[in-house]
């Protein structure tokens, strides 16, 4: 059970270092890399879940596989949104991004 | 029969075509002369050969309108539709170059229908209404250039001068009517007694009037205003001889007593008359008193008991006097259109042709042998020498003979005599037919005297060879002093008199005019009676209205009143709309418009500041499913 808990704990600094990231970083790049490492110690936990209490069922794996897809896609989005808006602006800050308000 | 109402529908149908085509008027008039005369010499031929007709067409209630081809209607039908086809051949000749011709062949082939219809009438209601309409179409034509000065008086005295007579007319239908309570005329002439000579003396009055008998002759002689073939057509076959026809259809009726009455008028129109004419400035009224000089005559034959005597000068009459008047026509015309004898003089050596059928026709009228008025003369002389009454009638008769053959002398010098200039003339072929035939219709005539006394069955007075030798005499006499002496020395102090045509005491307009404008006057006093009693009613009205309106007045206040009674009502319910629900709804959209803004400043579109906010609330979620937990 100790393992467990020595995941948990990595999981849980891995969303506490990307939590800080992704709130104290203006640029959208340095954005989205701390929501990368939030999602990895989510990924985290959910490994470990399911390695120490139902290794029998596929179920958490899959869960891991489609989490990841959807982080591909998610960076796949967040860069298409950067790129455009350098191309328009010369700049991905987000403190001068507030027009983008509707 | 129907062959015998085509006389009638012929000119009649002629006449409502012309009206509504507005073209070809005058062959329409001449075809539908045409009918007539085919349709009454037919007619004629079959009734000589004993055939009667008679037709029975609704009318009034228990007054059928009646047609009839006896001999005798037969006869006049064949006349005027003889005359009627001549005159009409020669007015497309004589009305060549003027304007409104649709009017005057409409009015001249209704003229025709009209008589017509008077003549074949077998029953008293339809002669009246044919009487009355040959009086209207004659004013119509007689005015026919009514823009002329001086024509439009002449119509309107023409007509009134005939209106007023045929009060007679009217008045001798009555005593008939309620007399013998049928309006057949042949069952109404076996009435009687003082009835019989009271429809007597008011059938001459009607005859009077529209055979211009002394002392209504004054309207004849203006009548002359008219186009000559008017002229022509009125006074051989129509109008005038309707009242000559009138007294010869009526004669059984007439008790001796009123045929002397009529022999009288007769013999003094005849004498009145000729005098007139021998005055006379102008062709065309010497003519017309001619005209009412030789009626005169026939009244006399009537008079004298013998109308068919009058029926032959009627006849004769008819085809000399259209001839004169045609040849005045064409004189008229080859002078620039006058018939001042002044201005016509020597126009008989410019046209000798015309001369010489206006000497023919003239010889006939005067009644030299042995052209046709010297046999109907005759008889008319012979009927007055054997009457009753011969020393009354018979020198009045001579009288008039010698009268005709002084004026027809005067009319024959005049026109000889002096150096005439003649105008081309147009249309001069057309004249020219018509003219020729009913000159050799007036030349000849005479040899028809007999089968027609053979035909109506009556008897002439015995012709005695001294009445012919004595009428003669007296008919040559006049034409050599006519073509010897100046007129003024023959009639010496009566010719002014004559010449305005024995209007004595202001004239006859007298008898006629002012009881007609004092009747109009009366009529007028009543008018305007009627006027001002209209006037009051409208003024009452008035008054009325002015109640009316003051009410109106009251209740609009009253409407008023309440009006802006509940517009204060209104007004209140809109303050409280205003302040009240207004001022709650307002209220409710500021607080929300005021919780809107505040969310709206979440909304900063800054994304780590939300990106904090949804850490935040995930945070919270957290922190209370972790209480909860502990709590349970």
């Amino acid at each position: 059970m100790t393992t467990l808990i020595v995941a948990l704990a990595v999981g849980a600094i891995l969303f506490g270092v990307g939590l800080y990231g992704a709130l104290s970083q203006t640029n959208l790049v340095m954005i989205m890399m701390g929501v990368e490492v939030i999602l990895g110690g989510a990924l985290v936990n959910l490994v470990a879940f399911w390695r120490f209490l139902h290794p029998e069922a596929y179920s958490g794996q899959m869960f891991v596989l489609i989490v990841m897809t959807v982080m591909a896609l998610d960076m796949a989005v967040g860069f298409g949104v950067a790129t455009g808006r350098f191309r328009a602006r010369g700049s991905i800050e987000m403190e001068e991004a507030r027009d983008l308000k509707g | 029969m129907i062959v015998a109402a085509l006389i009638i529908l012929g000119p009649l149908a002629a006449a409502v075509l012309i009206l509504a085509l507005r073209r070809l008027a005058p062959a329409l008039a001449l075809l539908g002369a045409g009918v007539s005369l085919i349709a009454a010499l037919f007619t004629l031929s079959r009734v000589a050969n004993g055939a009667a007709y008679s037709a029975t067409l609704p009318g009034l209630p228990g007054l059928p309108l009646r047609l009839v081809a006896e001999p005798l209607t037969a006869v006049f039908a064949a006349l005027v539709a003889v005359v009627g086809f001549f005159v009409m051949v020669y007015a497309v000749g004589y009305m060549r170059g003027e304007g409104g011709l649709v009017r005057f062949f409409a009015g001249m082939s209704f003229f025709v229908a009209a008589m017509q219809a008077l003549v074949l009438a077998g029953d008293w209601v339809l002669l009246l209404a044919a009487w009355e309409l040959i009086g209207f179409s004659s004013y119509l034509l007689i005015g026919f250039w009514f823009e002329r000065p001086g024509i439009a008086p002449a119509a309107s005295r023409a007509f009134l001068y005939t209106r007023s007579a045929d009060l007679g007319l009217y008045a001798a239908i009555f005593v008939l009517i309620s007399q013998t309570g049928t309006s057949e005329i042949s069952r109404t002439l076996q009435a009687g007694g003082a009835a019989a000579v009271a429809a007597g003396l008011f059938l001459l009055l009607a005859a009077m009037g529209k055979s211009a008998q002394t002392p209504l002759h004054g309207w004849l002689l203006d009548a002359m205003a008219g186009p000559t073939p008017v002229s022509a057509l009125l006074h051989s076959a129509t109008l005038v001889a309707a009242g000559a026809i009138l007294l010869i259809r009526a004669f059984p009726l007439l008790p001796p007593a009123v045929l002397v009455v009529v022999g009288v008028v007769g013999g003094l129109t005849t004498l009145v008359t000729g005098l007139t004419a021998l005055a006379q400035r102008d062709l065309k009224r010497l003519l017309a008193a001619s005209t009412a000089s030789q009626y005169g005559l026939m009244l006399l034959a009537i008079g004298a008991g013998v109308p068919v005597a009058a029926l032959f000068h009627l006849l004769a009459h008819a085809a000399m006097k259209s001839s004169l008047f045609l040849g005045a026509g064409v004189f008229q015309h080859a002078s620039g259109d006058s018939t001042e004898l002044a201005d016509l003089e020597g126009m008989g050596r410019a046209r000798r042709l015309t001369f010489l059928g206006f000497v023919i026709a003239g010889l006939a009228l005067a009644g030299v042998p042995p052209l046709s008025g010297f046999w109907s003369k005759d008889a008319v002389l012979a009927a007055t020498f054997v009457s009753p009454n011969a020393w009354l009638l018979a020198p009045l008769a001579l009288a008039g003979t010698l009268l005709t053959g002084l004026y027809v002398g005067r009319a024959l010098r005049l026109l000889w005599r002096g150096e005439g200039e003649s105008e081309p003339v147009a249309g001069e072929r057309w004249m020219g037919a018509g003219l020729a035939v009913l000159v050799v219709l007036a030349a000849t005539l005479g040899l028809a005297m007999p089968p027609v006394a053979g035909l109506l069955g009556a008897e002439l007075s015995e012709e005695t060879l001294l009445v012919a030798a004595v009428g003669l005499v007296a008919a040559l006499i006049g034409l050599a002093l006519g073509w010897a002496l100046p007129t003024g020395r023959l009639l010496g102090p009566v010719y002014g008199l004559a010449g305005r045509g024995f209007r004595v005491g202001g004239g006859f307009d007298g008898l006629v005019a002012r009881p007609a404008l004092g009747f109009a006057r009366a009529l007028d006093v009543f008018d305007r009676g009627i006027h001002a009693g209209v006037l009051a009613v409208g003024g009452f009205g008035l008054a009325l209205a002015r109640v009316a309106d003051t009410m109106s007045d009251g209740i609009h206040a009253g409407v008023l009143a309440v009006g802006s009674a509940s517009l204060a009502v209104a007004r209140a319910s809109r303050v409280i709309d205003d302040r009240g629900i207004d001022g709650l709804i307002d209220a409710l959209v500021r607080g929300t418009r005021d919780l809107g803004a505040r969310a709206r400043e979440l909304q900063s579109g800054l994304v780590h500041r939300e990106l904090l906010l949804a850490a935040a609330g995930v945070a919270l979620v957290f922190a209370l499913l972790i209480a909860g937990s502990v709590g349970s």
